[in-house]
């Protein structure tokens, strides 16, 4: 404890280290590490966090122009990754980050927390509501980036884009732009709920209307780590079976041997995703349905292309509420869960099974990577308690797969398995009078 | 001995019911589903290491199983050891 008295002295308000003065360059030290015991040169020495900059200085001003026209009018070409001018049709596309950004690479030799420039903690004052200053007339545009990334000015129709990696997590690192298109969409979501309409609620099926599916990009983190996991636990190896008794009485009685397990893996992961906002990352099915929006994960997240808010003209998004922190039990719960799947192949001479009994995590290293990914959703929201719930239908909106929550007529479901149920009992009630 | 036997049929109606309900319901509402991300993400694991120490025997058990099986519910959490072991 130091004296209270005497306060240690206050940093020079002006001159060499304090913020007035020009900041040295990143990476230097006062002092040459090299001339410093060990320990501290190692603490010097470590790497940064924040490790990638995936913000794009040429489109700051939130025009995306046309690099061969200078047109505004920039569409995302469905079911390609191509960005098209609609004034002169030229066509590019977007650079991918995987190689841009080296995203696939050296999982093995990841340590610490490595996250992209797109994925750092959202300011807390940081407001949704985002306004521009249109760089081709000066007039104010007002973008609201809960649920739209692009604008039009009133004034000169220029179109807009935020694009300047602000602190309210609306703007990712990447991008995967849809490749389904919406008549595709329609078509499976269709034939999901045609599998499923006997039972299902009869208001949902009169109200059905595929053609409503709205196309969502949705905040992911794909998280890449590199992690070790020990398990220990018993498992037990049949060693007879006999039986005992006669006729009726006769009972199956086990020998076996006990073991003590022990396992180690050494693992990394690639591109997994996890929900970075708090409503989809609950998948409470009492409360909602985000369940079948987790189920249509992965995404094919290496052909992400770099942000570029051209690619949500048309679509509307969601916005990131989740730090990497929120997100790192979950992350860590999934890193055990594979770990454990990785060493099942390994205890297959228990023939009497394996109880794990404790579990070990040691995460070396992960790459947080923010993405937009495309989701065509249909809603129905079903009346209940509790406001009711609303039952989604998802197609993934790149591979296709489609996952949906139908609403059941419980009485038409009730009735079935009753009718069924006392069909069985008067099968074994003639069998039962029968051998009597 | 019959009455044994009639019994444990009796179980059947009400039984097959309630699987059929069941499976139903989640056939239309997939309540069950989620990301299998345990096999649906790119791992790539080091060749798994350990070691097995006979402790014990069981003589004439009536369970088939092990108690507790958790071999497969790779979700189930048990005891989680402190993650820094040196």
């Amino acid at each position: 404890m130091s004296d209270p008295k005497t306060p240690p002295p206050a940093p020079p308000v002006s001159g060499p280290g304090s913020p007035q003065d020009v900041p040295p360059l990143p990476g230097s030290q006062p002092i040459d590490p090299a001339t410093l015991p060990q320990s501290i040169r190692d603490e010097l020495e470590a790497p940064d966090p924040a490790a990638i900059d995936t913000a794009s200085a040429e489109l700051k001003d939130g025009i995306n122009r046309c690099p061969k026209c200078g047109s505004t009018e920039i569409r995302h070409k469905p079911g390609t990754d191509l960005l098209v001018c609609l004034y002169c049709r030229n066509e590019w596309d977007g650079a991918r980050v995987e190689e841009a950004f080296g995203l696939g690479e050296g999982l093995r030799d990841l340590r610490g927390t490595v996250v992209a420039s797109g994925a750092r903690d959202i300011a807390a004052d940081a407001a949704s509501l985002m306004s521009f200053k249109c760089t081709a007339c000066g007039a104010e545009v007002t973008v609201n980036t809960e649920s739209t990334m692009t604008a039009r000015c009133h004034w000169c129709r220029h179109v807009f884009g935020v694009n300047e990696q602000i602190a309210n997590g609306a703007v990712p690192d990447a991008v995967l732009p849809f490749h389904i298109r919406k008549d595709d969409a329609v078509a499976r979501i269709r034939q999901f709920v045609d599998k499923r309409r006997m039972f299902a609620l009869k208001a949902f099926k009169e109200q059905f209307t595929p053609e409503n599916v709205v196309g969502v990009y949705l905040p992911y983190m794909i998280v890449d780590g590199n992690a070790s996991a020990d398990v220990a636990g018993k498992g037990e190896i049949k060693t007879r079976e006999y039986t005992r008794g006669s006729g009726n009485d006769k009972k199956t009685y086990y020998d076996a041997d006990i073991y003590q397990i022990e396992r180690h893996v050494d693992f990394t992961v690639d591109d997994l995703p996890l929900e970075s906002s708090t409503e989809r990352g609950n998948l409470d099915t009492r409360v909602n349905t985000n369940n079948i929006i987790n189920t249509i994960l992965p995404f094919d997240t290496k052909n992400a292309v770099k942000w570029n808010a051209s690619y949500l003209v048309g679509f509307t998004s969601e916005k990131r509420n989740r730090d990497v922190e929120h997100l790192r039990p979950r992350l860590e719960d999934q890193l055990l869960s594979i770990a454990r799947a990785q060493v099942e192949s390994s205890t297959g001479r228990y023939d009497r099974g394996v109880r794990w009994e404790q579990e070990q995590l040691d995460v070396h290293g992960t790459r947080w990577v923010s993405m937009y990914l495309p989701v065509w959703l249909y809603s129905y929201h079903q009346p209940g308690r509790n406001g009711g719930l609303l039952h989604y239908i998802a197609v993934n909106g790149r591979t296709g797969e489609t996952m949906g929550s139908v609403p059941v007529q419980q009485w038409k479901l009730l009735t079935a398995a009753l009718t069924v149920g006392t069909f069985i009992e008067g099968i074994v009630l003639w069998i039962l009078a029968a051998s009597s | 001995m019959s009455d044994d036997n009639g019994l444990w049929l009796l179980a059947l109606g009400p039984t097959g019911a309630t699987a059929l309900y069941w499976a139903l319901y989640r056939y239309y509402r997939n309540t069950d589903k989620s990301h299998a991300f345990e096999r649906e993400t790119t791992v790539e694991a080091q060749p798994v290491t350990g070691s097995d120490r006979k402790v014990d025997e069981i003589k004439g058990t009536r369970a088939s199983r092990i108690s507790g099986e958790n071999g497969g519910a790779y979700r189930t959490r048990v005891q989680r050891v402190s993650g820094d072991s040196s």
